[in-house]
């Protein structure tokens, strides 16, 4: 009974706010840059693997099996102390004790677009597979190569079927910002944890965090169920 | 003598075990209309698809206007294949339009993509050209909100507009409705008396009897029969033309022709 008489969600709401406020800038700085790095990654990964070339497929699936394989928590803290000690390893052969410093939100973009970008290209792969072979063969016709073809009749048409799936994982990555915290990206976990234990206010502050997630999300998905609709109508 | 435009020499075609076409020779003239009949499963389809190197032969050769697909050396380059293949306008049973752009950006892309025009120039020749197969006022149209029948025609305008040698038609109107096909044929009677060199694959007999300057009968990848729509319509020679053309024009009265 006690928890309940001292809940104080007016002073959480007037603290705190402001803080998830500027946590938001930082998450959704990492969802842009992370995103377009998956959006780039997960096409360029897609075209590699249907390229046809046996060692550039086996690399990739390799790549992709050790991201699937792993988790995203373990690959941004990995992106974060462990890459940066690699390559300072690898400079050091040429200028001793140089120290290579990452950023905490690049690791966290880096890794979140990498991440994300393995999955997407499954996506846009499976995209370019059912596009009918006439497509290709009208391009070819006209005089298009195939590298032609590919990049301006097939991707296109490729990235605007599988718009809606990408606007899921556009929510999915978002949400997945959280994670950096661990990663010291002051976004709004990290903000959220900072102020509840500096006031205890422990049921009030991670409320107000999940429905500020809340609040970001369900409009995004709204946002994606009527693209879908769009698309289907004129496909 | 008039200058051969294709040239088919020995043309054999397999997809695994199975041989397609059995040695084929053809010779298409400038300005000559040729249409290839057969039964379903003849080759036909796979003969014209040769033609622009969709398909690649197994053994023999193809030349356009003396141009060889392969290099001296017999190799396949892709540069030296899409080259030749902007001289070849080509039409597919179905349209492959692309769909994410509007009929008049279909006719502009392969122009200013391959021919390198500007977008200006495209777009006149593109306005030129759907003006001619009669969609003038449907350029800004999508694919998808346009009847097949002028789908079709979109993609014959595509293909006249990159200013081709001769055009292969593949089943233009098979995947038609029967009221659409018409406009389409006319598009492509009216090509045909501008004197464009074509290469027809059809069902539709009474438009290659009229059309056709040659008739080619193809049974089981072999051509059985060659000559002037009334060679082959009318007097066939052998017992398999006899057959098929019974059995296309008068499908009611199947006896007694066997």
């Amino acid at each position: 009974m006690n928890i309940l008489n001292n809940l104080d969600f007016g002073t959480a709401i007037h603290q705190l706010t402001p803080q998830l406020l500027q946590g938001l800038v930082i998450a959704l700085e990492a969802t842009i840059f992370g995103f377009l790095l998956a959006l780039v990654l997960g096409v360029l990964i897609a075209v590699g693997r249907l390229s046809g070339r046996k060692f550039l497929n086996g690399v990739l699936v390799v790549f992709l099996e050790m991201i699937r394989g792993t988790p995203l928590l373990v690959q941004l803290v990995y992106m974060f102390y462990v890459v940066p000690l690699l390559i300072s390893l690898v400079f050091q052969f040429f200028i001793p004790d140089y120290q290579f410093r990452m950023n905490p939100l690049l690791s966290g973009v880096l890794g979140l677009g990498i991440n994300y970008g393995c999955y997407m290209s499954e996506v846009v792969r499976s995209s370019i597979v059912t596009i009918h072979k006439g497509q290709t063969e009208a391009a070819l016709a006209l005089g298009y190569t195939h590298r032609q073809t590919m990049w301006s009749i097939i991707i296109p048409q490729a990235t605007r079927n599988s718009i809606p799936v990408f606007g899921n994982y556009l929510i999915m990555m978002i949400k997945d910002t959280s994670l950096l915290a661990f990663i010291t990206v002051n976004e709004l976990l990290l903000r959220t944890q900072a102020y509840a234990s500096q006031t205890f206010l422990t049921i009030e502050s991670y409320t107000l965090l999940a429905v500020a997630y809340l609040i970001l999300s369900l409009p995004l998905s709204q946002v994606v169920r009527l693209l879908e609709k769009r698309l289907r109508k004129h496909a | 003598m008039p200058e051969k435009m294709i040239e088919v020499i020995d043309l054999h075609k397999s997809f695994g075990n199975q041989e397609i076409l059995k040695g084929i020779d053809l010779n298409v003239r400038k300005g000559e209309k040729v249409v290839i009949i057969g039964p379903s499963g003849s080759g036909k389809s796979t003969l014209l698809r040769c033609l622009n190197y969709l398909e690649v032969p197994t053994s023999g050769a193809i030349k356009i206007e003396g141009k060889s697909f392969l290099d001296e050396q017999g190799k396949y380059h892709e540069k030296r294949v899409a080259e030749l293949r902007t001289e070849i306008g080509m039409v597919f049973q179905s349209f492959n339009l692309f769909p994410m752009m509007t009929a008049i950006e279909n006719v502009m892309a392969a122009q200013i993509k391959i021919r390198k025009k500007t977008k200006e120039d495209a777009r006149k020749t593109a306005e030129l050209y759907l003006d001619k197969v009669g969609l003038a006022d449907r350029m800004n149209h999508y694919p998808s909100q346009l009847s097949g029948g002028q789908q079709q025609r979109v993609a014959i305008a595509r293909a006249l507009a990159m200013r081709p040698k001769m055009m292969l038609f593949d089943e233009a109107t098979s995947a038609l409705d029967p009221e659409l096909v018409g406009d389409v044929l006319q598009v492509i009677r009216q090509l045909a008396d501008e004197g464009m060199t074509m290469v027809l694959v059809t069902h539709e007999m009474r438009f290659a009897e009229e059309v056709g300057d040659r008739i080619i009968f193809m049974d089981r990848g072999v051509i059985v029969e060659e000559g002037s729509p009334e060679d082959i319509f009318v007097h066939p020679q052998h017992n398999r033309t006899k057959t098929f053309i019974q059995r296309v024009l008068h499908p009611e009265s199947l006896e007694g022709v066997q």
